[in-house]
């Protein structure tokens, strides 16, 4: 058998580029990242989600240190702010929307707030005045002291009490006395009784750097103001002021303002580097199926009580999109949401020098595309890790060792297990039967059933082809593989006189048709027209049904399957994530030889949606819920009656192919099939056997030593008496340790291997 | 002369033996290449055929990993 070349080095300096367009549109459609509604409403951009959390969790110190970034005085602005945060909560659709104001204030009354604004900070150089007194000005005093300014309010007011009183008429008695104290501990300077006129302007035009007005002082100074709102700016006299209407409003012109004394006093162009100001839409999605808490907690007139407030907080279901995260155990497994994980994905693949840490990632995703149905917008990881791994393919970055077991397997089902046959008596045939590789692996006897009925019952000629459809090398992103494989396939279909494809595999229909340009119909459609054959039985316990993720999107097929299982006479048993929805088995995308870890959690993941027998349709899902101890058959074992047991390990999997192939040769096609004898017996200790299916190490690896042991007989002897041979075969060096057992038979212990090839150094 | 830096060195100390020359193998001048990477090591070898001899414990420890982490550059 061919073997595959590795890759000669891993001092390669070139990447394939995958543009920046190309990667934003992948990583558009995840929007794990987008801020909750209430977040994206409110245009001071509370982290509502973090201030709800920290509340709910009884830490108001937290709480009043997230709110007190956006408002300088919670609770001037907590008493009185609109609020158009609540009315964008998501729970407002289903119930109560959560009172955030509410909790602002009460988290305000009840926090303990930041002590960074002590007269030891250091201060910047730059001086600011602000006219006036107006909530818009206080806010603007706050968010200026926050940001180190030394800063002066001038203002008509006789005390600091009545300047309050001025700027929020609206505090309670009750609040009053907190927010007061709270002004009174900020490092503002203020000058009393200064009216704004054109004497006062001209000193603080004198005295400080940036000047800042009242719109009422602004107004008073110039009648015909007419400022910028978007940087609340009167350009002429470079006086910062702006209108605004609410008390919401005000914060935010407090904030834009502040930003743009900011850049005045750097001597910078207010209009630029603003960032994103403002409220603004959030395309985020929420689950509301698990919302439990629908009705507010009531708010007497005091607002609510400490304990009130954590749980009304309490209530917030933070939003977020999980919906991916939920179902599949890859995303699972690396945590990440695929937003993050491709941009990480995207950037292995640009790595010129040195490690790929997310080569491991991007080769364990399954490729299933249960994602892109889960999705509310259907990202689609498999696009992305597909699109990766043929990327680094490409530029012979791609690790081979990882995929190479699997694409041997596939050189394997289209070499030697490979079988291409019209029916007996046909030079051409109407239809061609493709069971796909892994059926005649672990089924080869339901794969024998199934032929010979599909040739007794359907007219015109069934052929037969004994082969993989290349989806294998399609997984591991090698697509001159992929090539081989199709030129293979179309050539043998043409000499067949280009048959109606009757596949036994979801996958390989898929594959196939996508590539041949040929009529696919599965085994399925076909049995359902020509009704069930004799000796086909139903399971006796109500059964799973899993999808099969090649299936997805094939609405007639999982519809086929059903009707053909209720024909049978099952009781199927609803599971989550049916359908399109459905998990894949771990055999997908090659995850199985990539990361066994993370295809075992895939397996769990599947398994965990039902207690009962599980029913599939594709082989290699039924391969792998039985490795995991679960009872498990192919809906095809049903049909014809025939039980493929306990799962085979990797060396019986090539073994049935084989057999399959060279019993089918025999009995139809009267041909001696082309077997290599050996002249000497293999023994097996069961530890040896375990551990080469664990090592991926095959009883042809085996062979291949022993061979070479009785032709040059180099072998080590260690202290126990056993030997230990070796072989380079392919990519790899293969060692197995053995007892010699008579005079030519020798019994099989242990098996390791390594990919590094070892040699002597002279001197 | 340079002292020549070793990766790693395995002396097995006259307790494994070569089937085929029938002498006891020696610490002896071995070298892994993979990818176009060199590791000179000390292993046990043949000192009449040069038989290079990988333990199950090295191939799967030390050599595995290094074989990932090049994989991987």
């Amino acid at each position: 058998m061919s073997q595959i070349q590795e890759r000669g080095s891993t001092h390669v300096y070139k990447v394939n580029k995958i543009s920046k367009e190309e990667m934003d549109a992948m990583t558009a459609r995840c929007v794990y990242e987008q801020p909750s509604f209430c977040s994206a409403a409110c245009p001071l951009k509370l982290d509502v989600r973090a201030f709800m959390q920290a509340a709910a969790g009884g830490d108001f110190k937290k709480a009043l240190q997230l709110y007190e970034k956006v408002a300088p005085f919670p609770l001037a602005l907590a008493s009185a702010c609109e609020a158009p945060c609540e009315g964008k909560c998501r729970l407002g659709e289903i119930g109560d929307a959560v009172s955030i104001r509410a909790v602002e204030s009460a988290v305000a009354r009840f926090g303990e707030g930041s002590k960074l604004g002590g007269v030891f900070r250091m201060k910047k150089r730059k001086t600011v005045a602000i006219l006036g007194a107006d909530l818009l000005t206080l806010f603007l005093a706050g968010e200026l002291e926050k940001k180190a300014y030394p800063v002066t309010v001038f203002c008509e007011q006789a005390d600091l009490e009545s300047y309050l009183r001025a700027c929020a008429p609206f505090l309670s008695d009750a609040l009053f006395p907190l927010e007061y104290k709270r002004l009174q501990e900020k490092d503002i300077q203020f000058e009393f009784d200064r009216r704004p006129d054109a004497a006062l302007y001209e000193e603080i035009k004198a005295r400080f750097d940036v000047r800042c007005a009242s719109m009422d002082a602004a107004r008073a100074l110039f009648p015909a103001a007419a400022p910028v709102q978007e940087l609340m700016f009167l350009e002429e006299e470079k006086l910062v002021c702006g209108e605004s209407a609410g008390v919401l409003d005000k914060a935010f012109g407090a904030k834009k303002a502040a930003l743009t004394v900011d850049r005045l006093a750097q001597n910078l162009d207010p209009r630029n580097m603003r960032g994103s100001e403002g409220a603004c839409e959030s395309r985020l999605y929420t689950d509301l199926s698990e919302a439990k808490s629908l009705r507010r907690v009531p708010c007497g007139e005091e607002g609510y009580t400490k304990e009130e407030a954590v749980r009304e907080a309490g209530r917030c279901i933070s939003c977020h999109c999980e919906e991916c995260l939920k179902s599949c155990a890859y995303l699972k497994h690396y945590k990440k949401h695929p937003g993050l994980l491709s941009r990480e994905i995207y950037n292995n693949t640009q790595i010129i020098m040195g490690d790929h840490p997310l080569n491991k990632a991007m080769n364990a995703c399954s490729l299933c595309g249960q994602c892109s149905v889960v999705c509310p917008n259907g990202f689609d990881m498999a696009r992305v890790c597909a699109a990766a791994r043929r990327n680094m393919v490409s530029t012979d970055k791609m690790p081979l060792a990882p995929h190479e077991f699997a694409l041997m397997d596939m050189l394997f089902s289209n070499n030697e297990a490979f079988l291409s046959r019209p029916q007996p008596g046909f030079e051409t045939c109407r239809y061609v039967f493709f069971p796909g590789c892994q059926a005649a692996a672990i089924a080869p006897a339901t794969v024998k059933a199934a032929y010979l009925d599909l040739c007794a019952r359907l007219e015109g000629g069934v052929a037969l082809i004994l082969g993989c459809c290349g989806a294998i090398a399609d997984w591991a992103g090698r697509e001159e593989m992929e090539e081989q494989v199709r030129a293979q396939l179309d050539r043998e279909l043409a000499k067949l006189g280009d048959p109606v494809v009757i596949a036994g595999c979801p996958s390989c229909a898929k594959e196939l048709r996508a590539f041949s340009g040929r009529e696919v119909r599965g085994i399925w459609d076909v049995l359902l027209e020509l009704g069930l054959p004799a000796g086909a039985r139903a399971l006796e316990r109500p059964a799973a049904l899993h999808d099969s993720c090649g299936a997805r999107g094939d609405e007639a097929t999982q519809r086929a399957i059903r009707a053909l299982a209720a024909q049978l006479g099952c009781t199927l048993t609803d599971t989550p994530y049916s359908g399109d929805r459905s998990p894949c088995c771990g055999y997908g995308g090659l995850t199985a030889y990539a990361n066994r870890e993370v295809a075992a959690e895939l397996t769990d993941k599947c398994l965990e949606r039902s207690d009962a027998p599980y029913l599939s349709y594709c082989m290699a899902c039924r391969d792998r819920f039985a490795r995991q101890g679960r009872e498990s058959r192919h809906i095809l074992e049903l049909c014809y009656g025939t039980d493929a047991g306990s799962p085979p390990d990797i060396s019986e999997k090539r073994w049935n192919r084989l057999s399959l192939k060279n019993e089918l040769l025999q009995e139809l096609w009267l041909e001696e099939p082309m077997e290599k004898k050996r002249d000497y017996q293999l023994l097996w200790t069961e530890e040896g056997r375990a551990m080469m299916d664990e090592r991926m190490i095959l009883a042809d690896d085996v062979i291949a030593v022993m061979d070479a042991f009785r032709e040059n007989g180099e072998a080590i002897e260690d202290e126990d008496g056993l030997l230990v041979a070796r072989r380079r075969v392919g990519n790899a060096t293969f060692w197995v340790k053995f007892r010699i057992e008579g005079e030519d038979a020798y019994r099989i212990c242990r098996a390791w291997s390594h990919r590094m090839n070892v040699v002597k150094r002279e001197g | 002369m340079a002292i020549e830096k070793n990766y790693y060195t395995i002396d097995p100390q006259g307790r494994l033996k070569c089937f085929k020359c029938g002498v006891a193998l020696v610490k002896g001048k071995a070298k892994f290449m993979y990818l176009d990477n060199g590791f000179p090591v000390e292993l046990p070898v043949c000192p009449v055929c040069g038989f290079v001899y990988v333990p199950e414990e090295l191939a799967l420890g030390k050599v595995a990993s290094v074989e990932r982490a090049l994989e991987d550059k």
